[in-house]
């Protein structure tokens, strides 16, 4: 095979080595000496090193050496003026050439261009700016580099410069990814803060549940995920759970708290809190909607004779039977100002009595689910002991709700 | 963590290294590091046998210039031995010919690296 072939050949497989190399998924550092091996390989090159530019401070850092103990990590300061020039280069420079414009570089940095015994370097620069520096000692023979030599260094290097700005470049997304992270995460967090602050708000108007959409709001989280719900459905029944209240704002205060039976009059503008509240909400954009409607369900009873519209079954949204069950529960179970909070097992027994007809039943049962996981400590959730307490009767309540899963799920 | 690793053996005093089917970053750091550790040993004669080598890449001939500076470095000879052609080409076309001993054989290696040691000790 003629020479000229058989270097063709290998600086082919040089090439191919490389971009194999830097296209690969080893880390940065070990791709660059991988990369430096890969041209003093092709040229028989005993010493080399890759330096990275950074501007801020102006300095060039080893990355990767080779025959140069205790190079990595070192610093080369660099002049405003030097980056300038180097980036104007972007070819291979002689070290002990003068007509480069950088003898003051040369000179500034004798003694450490000495130590890696540097003969040649390679500005790389991409789109005019300087991405790094690769320093070269002569080739194992002493043979000055021939013009095809300079050509595969010029390639090998224009490869390891693009490298460099791609590693700079997605190091650059990945921060402000990690930003964008962040700040979805406040708002996130604002938008939590800010329902929980909206519940409190409606909760204020009643003297007699105060923490209840607080409370309402955990009970249906707790059971939609007891019935398999995840993801964004789950947090919007949460939320549908804070905010159930919210067109209460809007009825007055004296037939909130009204103890005596409400007149028709009084019921009427009670009931209209669920097309007030959709009206607010649904007036908000993403991802409200779903919530909106939600809200406005949330009296509507499975066979139909619930408000506004008088929904049956499936016409009802899931998360409104969810909330309905959980806005219910925490009713029975808390002072009201016609009556005192129920006993659980009476409100058990409301539960099963109006199962299929208030309550849809599939929701019942995961609600006894939950309950029965608390009470016999298989679950370490505490969502619904701390309102019913421990003073019921453990054994019984533990049967009724068995017999009620058996029966409704 | 590397999963290979390049056999060795030791005869009269002379450590011979078989760098396996393909020299590249992976075998050719197991070399680099097992050849320091054999200098560190007191081994100053080296065979690397490149029967079994049918490609050495550039990283491998980067690292290899390495081993040999370091051998010449400790005062220790280094031999290639059993070059297939294309690889005596390599060689030849890097230049490296004129700089490193090589031999057909490991036998001719050793015979050559034993005598030596033994002109050395008298």
């Amino acid at each position: 095979m003629k020479l000229a072939l058989r270097k063709m050949l290998h600086n082919l497989s040089a090439l191919t080595d490389l971009g194999a190399e830097i296209s690969s998924t080893h880390n940065f550092e070990e791709v660059m000496r991988a990369s430096l091996h890969t041209l003093l390989g092709s040229l028989a090159i005993p010493r080399g090193a890759i330096a990275q530019f950074s501007a801020r401070p102006r300095m060039l850092k080893i990355m990767a050496a080779r025959g140069l103990p205790g190079a990595i990590g070192g610093h080369i300061l660099l002049g405003r003026e030097e980056v300038k020039r180097l980036a104007l280069h972007g070819r291979p420079l002689e070290v002990a050439a003068e007509q480069n414009g950088l003898s003051h570089f040369v000179q500034r940095n004798g003694d450490i261009l000495k130590r890696m015994r540097a003969h040649t370097f390679v500005p790389m620069v991409v789109h005019g700016g300087l991405e790094g520096v690769i320093f070269l000692s002569e080739k194992f023979t002493k043979e000055p580099f021939t013009e095809d030599d300079t050509e595969l260094i010029n390639t090998i290097s224009r490869h390891i410069g693009m490298a460099f700005y791609n590693h700079r470049l997605l190091a650059s997304l990945r921060r402000k990814a990690e930003e964008n992270r962040k700040l979805y995460q406040d708002m996130r967090q604002m938008y939590q803060d800010t329902i929980k602050a909206f519940g409190a708000a409606i909760d204020l108007k009643d003297t007699y549940t105060k923490g209840h959409s607080d409370r309402v709001a955990r009970y249906s989280e707790a059971i939609a995920r007891e019935m398999g719900i995840t993801g964004t459905d789950l947090e919007y029944i949460e939320v549908a759970g804070y905010l159930h209240d919210i067109g209460k704002i809007v009825v007055d205060r004296s037939i909130i708290n009204n103890p005596r039976p409400l007149t028709d009059r009084e019921f009427q503008e009670l009931n209209r809190h669920v097309t007030t509240g959709y009206e607010i909400l649904s007036n908000i954009n993403h991802p409200w909607k779903e919530i909106a409607y939600m809200t406005k369900c949330h009296h509507e009873k499975v066979d139909g004779t619930g408000y506004p519209q008088g929904l049956r079954g499936d016409e009802i949204p899931l998360g409104s039977k969810i909330v309905t069950l959980a806005d219910s529960f925490d009713a029975m179970m808390t002072d009201r100002p016609y009556r005192s909070r129920l006993p659980l097992d009476r409100a058990l027994s409301d539960m099963h009595r109006n199962a299929g007809k208030q309550f849809a039943s599939e929701v019942v049962a995961a609600f006894c689910r939950l309950l029965l996981k608390e009470i016999n400590g298989t679950s370490r959730d505490r969502v619904f002991i701390p309102v019913i307490g421990l003073k019921f009767d453990r054994e019984a309540i533990s049967s009724t709700l068995t017999s009620m899963i058996e029966e409704l799920d | 963590m590397s999963t290979v690793d390049v056999r060795t053996r030791i005869v009269n005093s002379v450590a011979v290294i078989y760098p396996g089917p393909y020299l590249n970053q992976l075998r050719g750091e197991c070399l680099e590091g097992r050849c320091r550790e054999l200098l560190a040993g007191g081994i100053r004669g080296v065979v690397i046998n490149f029967e079994e080598t049918e490609l050495i890449n550039s990283i491998g001939i980067s690292i290899l210039l390495g081993v040999i500076e370091t051998v010449n470095e400790s005062s220790g000879s280094l031999v290639l031995s059993n070059l297939s052609a294309t690889n005596r080409e390599l060689f030849e076309m890097l230049g490296l010919l004129v700089h490193v001993r090589i031999e057909e054989t490991e036998e001719i290696a050793l015979g050559k690296l034993s005598a030596r040691s033994e002109v050395a000790a008298r």
